[in-house]
């Protein structure tokens, strides 16, 4: 939720920016000089960038960032592959390729540094596929500045029977790897499943945030790396790289001046925004998928979270000294740690070889913030009912057991109420990040159709708004359940 | 039907230190006998009563009531509790439930009574605390006394054999105590067993067949309200039913003491026992024999006192050792003397062990 925020408050920012076309024309590397450029966060243009004093660099986590905030005017340039943004992408948002880098940079698949054999096949396979031309006209397919039309792809060949070969892809982006459906193309998605079917293997594909893109291979979660992955001495220490399959072309790009507005109204814009988020390719479903997600994690999240929460509230209500300290140590700790890190250690530390999927660890990541964040509240809540309310109950008759359910519980309830409410939209908004662990959860539907239309803010509004009803609902749901209690 | 046994109460405080504030209680309570507590606060009137339905456990000693010790191990606390109810200082009414319905939750839960009948029960117990206009709302809403009546109306709700009063009228405004007062009055003529801590004196004597006097832990005097409040053997009850208060000071010359503090501190006892009209008189009195009547007269003892229970303030002039009044010396034509006359209602003069005393009630 922060996350998404954030990209719409930059989103704001960088609108507010205004409209400053450079006065001079870009034709090389030397003409960016004082300016703002823009760039993917830790890509290869980044790192050979940040060396450059004479410009500002403009860090973005994904590609539609980066030629959006081309197209409104934030920044006066941007740097990437020249094959993304293709002729259709650069209609759509009235930029255009100023020049074309010098350099060119040998993309590969990554492996682990052990796995030798699995290597040697890749490597046989493009050297095969180099040498009867295969390779070559699978690039020009893919790669072609005009881009693919979604229509004509064909679902790929991958029904291997073997063990199942899971790709980690560090991007979602036509023409490398994307999205249609729930089906991965794309020119490295279709190398990968002709890998597959050599080796007579099913492949997976998983996309990971930067955070967790290497780990996922390191980690044991993968067994290649995919995604425009450059190949640099640096990165070849740690990793082995396949031959390169392809040479990229970093490409800067810019407002186009003569671009056409496709201004035909405020109105016709939002529908044909609508429609390209929504509609087309069925987009909606990575929304319904996205909720459906969300929503597991967070009900489950709290309905764990609530029972380990009880559980700590009777230990921070306990005589015992031990249980107490226990419980004490337990929120600070728990309260302490970013809810980020809680969740990768529990996916790359903690659970890592229990054979839980990613989901399943999320809710128990969540489930053990929310055991503290609950927990507080009920223990808070159960201390502002006084002693003597107890004693009333005790002195008519009523077990210990009974006056705490009939007599205090309720009054804890009314009090506690709408502190459990805020904790619960706060897990809610929390569960946003696990797109980290590679789920696709609402948040992360957002980005892969923001990733496929190159749709700025659209899509962003749609996931805020489903949030924004989602914890109305939830709270409305707790007031229904409490207004139950009050009557007993 | 309730008999108690060398009963203690210690507390141990968390650093370490610990107070006894029940040392050892013996009694013997009957059934249909009204018992009130009294005694100076910090003696464990409460203590003992919240022990007899074991909100407090005891440390030592036994409570045996119908021929069972109720301080066994596995007792049934909640089944004692359901025949002896409590009625609370702080009155404890459930705030988030109605008058109705704090009212009928016990002999539901507790009794198996069906809903109809509880709240049918419920109302005719409201209309004898005369708040049958009030059950359908929240505890909130309510005055202080009508709370506390409330509160008792819950605790007959469970028909109990005894009550336990716990100070019910000490945090009401005085002028709600009596409306509390007349429903307990009412309960005493229809015989329910009952024991009462109050603070209310006359309330205390009227209503009761029977008084104890607590004092640092053990049932000081116990006897009839008549032995108790007209007759009291000890001399630290007397001291508490007349609600003697003191104050003393010892003047051993004239050159060295402080009058104007004595005066002053004279003044301030009046004002805090409520006998204001009387601070100039008291002053003008102490003034005229310390300086004028009895001057030359030391070592002197000036003792002020008031008596609650009389409203008799008291100014005693000790002198010691004379075995004869020093008034007989000064001359009849005295001014002073005359003064002090006319400001005091009674002059007492008398011998007594320790020297002569003056007596001047004011």
């Amino acid at each position: 939720m922060r996350k998404i925020l954030l990209t719409a408050l930059a989103a704001l920012a960088i609108s507010c920016a205004g409209d400053k076309t450079p006065t001079k024309e870009i034709r090389s590397e030397d003409d960016i000089a004082g300016l703002r450029i823009a760039t993917l966060t830790g890509s290869c243009y980044d790192m050979e960038l940040s060396g450059r004093d004479d410009i500002t660099l403009v860090r973005f986590n994904t590609e539609t960032d980066i030629i959006n905030s081309v197209a409104i005017g934030a920044v006066d340039a941007c740097v990437y592959d020249e094959v993304v943004f293709n002729a259709d992408v650069r209609k759509q948002l009235g930029v255009k390729i100023a020049f074309h880098g010098k350099d060119e940079y040998p993309a590969g698949f990554g492996f682990r540094k052990e796995d030798i054999e699995l290597r040697a096949e890749c490597d046989a396979m493009l050297e095969e596929m180099k040498a009867d031309g295969s390779l070559d006209s699978l690039c020009t397919v893919w790669l072609s500045d005009e881009g693919v039309d979604p229509s004509t792809l064909t679902p790929p060949l991958n029904n291997g029977t073997g063990e199942p070969l899971r790709i980690t892809t560090g991007c979602s982006i036509a023409p490398i790897s994307f999205m249609v459906g729930d089906t991965w193309y794309g020119l490295e998605c279709e190398l990968m499943y002709r890998l597959g079917q050599r080796l007579n293997r099913p492949v997976e594909f998983k996309y990971y945030d930067a955070a967790s893109y290497m780990f996922s291979l390191f980690g044991g979660m993968s067994d290649i790396l995919t995604g425009c992955l450059f190949i640099t001495p640096e990165r070849e220490e740690t990793t082995a790289f396949s031959l390169p399959y392809y040479y990229y072309k970093p490409a800067y790009f810019v407002k186009d001046p003569d671009a056409v507005s496709a201004k035909a109204g405020i109105w016709t814009g939002i529908k044909e925004s609508f429609r390209r988020s929504l509609i087309v390719e069925q987009r909606w479903k990575y929304i319904t998928g996205g909720l459906w997600e969300t929503l597991k994690i967070t009900l489950l999240s709290i309905l764990l979270g609530s029972i380990l929460g009880c559980g700590i509230c009777a230990c921070a209500r306990s005589r015992k000294r031990g249980l107490k300290k226990f419980a004490h140590i337990y929120n600070v700790i728990v309260t302490g740690i970013p809810m980020l890190v809680l969740l990768l250690i529990m996916f790359y530390v903690v659970l890592v070889n229990t054979g839980l999927g990613a989901t399943a660890i999320a809710i128990v990541a969540f489930s053990i913030y929310f055991a503290a964040a609950s927990g507080e509240v009920f223990s808070n809540s159960l201390a502002s009912v006084p002693h003597a309310q107890t004693e009333a109950s005790l002195a008519l008759g009523f077990t210990k057991a009974q006056a705490f359910f009939t007599v205090v519980l309720p009054q804890a309830v009314r009090y506690g109420l709408p502190f459990y409410k805020r904790q619960c939209i706060e897990l809610l908004k929390a569960t946003s990040i696990v797109g980290y662990l590679a789920i696709q959860d609402l948040t992360r539907a957002g980005d892969i159709i923001r990733s496929r239309t190159f749709d700025a803010l659209l899509p962003l509004l749609i996931v805020t708004v489903i949030y924004f009803l989602l914890a109305w609902l939830i709270g409305l749901a707790l007031n229904l359940a409490a207004g139950k209690n009050r009557s007993l | 039907m309730i008999s108690v046994r060398h009963l203690s109460k210690t507390y141990h405080n968390p650093d370490g230190s610990s107070l006894q504030v029940l040392k050892d209680v013996n009694c013997e309570i009957g059934k249909g006998e009204i018992i009130s507590i009294i005694g100076p606060s910090g003696t464990g009137k409460s203590t003992f009563l919240r022990a007899l339905n074991l909100l407090d456990r005891p440390t030592s000693g036994e409570i045996i009531i119908d021929g069972e010790n109720i301080l066994r191990k596995g007792y049934p606390a909640h089944l004692l509790r359901q025949k002896m109810g409590m009625v609370f200082q702080s009155f404890n009414l459930f705030p988030h439930m109605t008058v109705l319905e704090n009212i009928s939750l016990a002999p539901v839960k507790l009794l198996g009574m069906s809903k109809a009948d509880a709240d049918a029960q419920s109302l005719e117990l409201l209309r004898t605390v005369g708040l049958a206009g009030k059950a359908d709302v929240y505890p909130d809403s309510l005055s202080g006394g009508q709370k506390q009546r409330v509160a008792i109306a819950r605790c007959l709700a469970m028909r109990p054999e005894v009550i336990l009063f716990d100070e019910p009228t000490s945090a009401l405004d005085p002028s709600m105590t009596g409306e509390v007062l007349s429903v307990i009055r009412q309960l005493a003529q229809q015989g329910m067993t009952m024991l009462i801590v109050t603070h209310e004196m006359k309330f205390a004597r009227d209503v009761s067949t029977r008084i104890f006097f607590m004092n640092e832990g053990v049932i000081w005097e116990d006897g009839s309200p008549e032995q108790i409040f007209l007759h009291p053997q000890r001399s630290a009850t007397k001291a508490f039913v007349q609600q003697i208060n003191k104050l003393v000071f010892d003047i051993a010359g004239a050159e060295d003491f402080d009058f104007y503090g004595m005066y002053s501190q004279m003044k301030a006892f009046c004002v805090k026992y409520d006998v204001a009209a009387k601070a100039d008189a008291v002053v003008q009195i102490a003034e005229k024999m310390c300086r004028d009547v009895l001057e030359g007269h030391y070592p002197l003892t000036v003792r002020l006192s008031h008596a609650g229970i009389n409203d008799e303030t008291t100014l005693d002039f000790m002198l010691e050792g004379y075995s004869s009044s020093p008034l007989a010396g000064v001359p009849s034509g005295s001014a002073a003397l005359a003064a002090v006359k006319g400001l005091s209602r009674e002059i007492v003069e008398e011998l007594t062990t320790r020297g002569f005393r003056i007596k001047i009630i004011v």
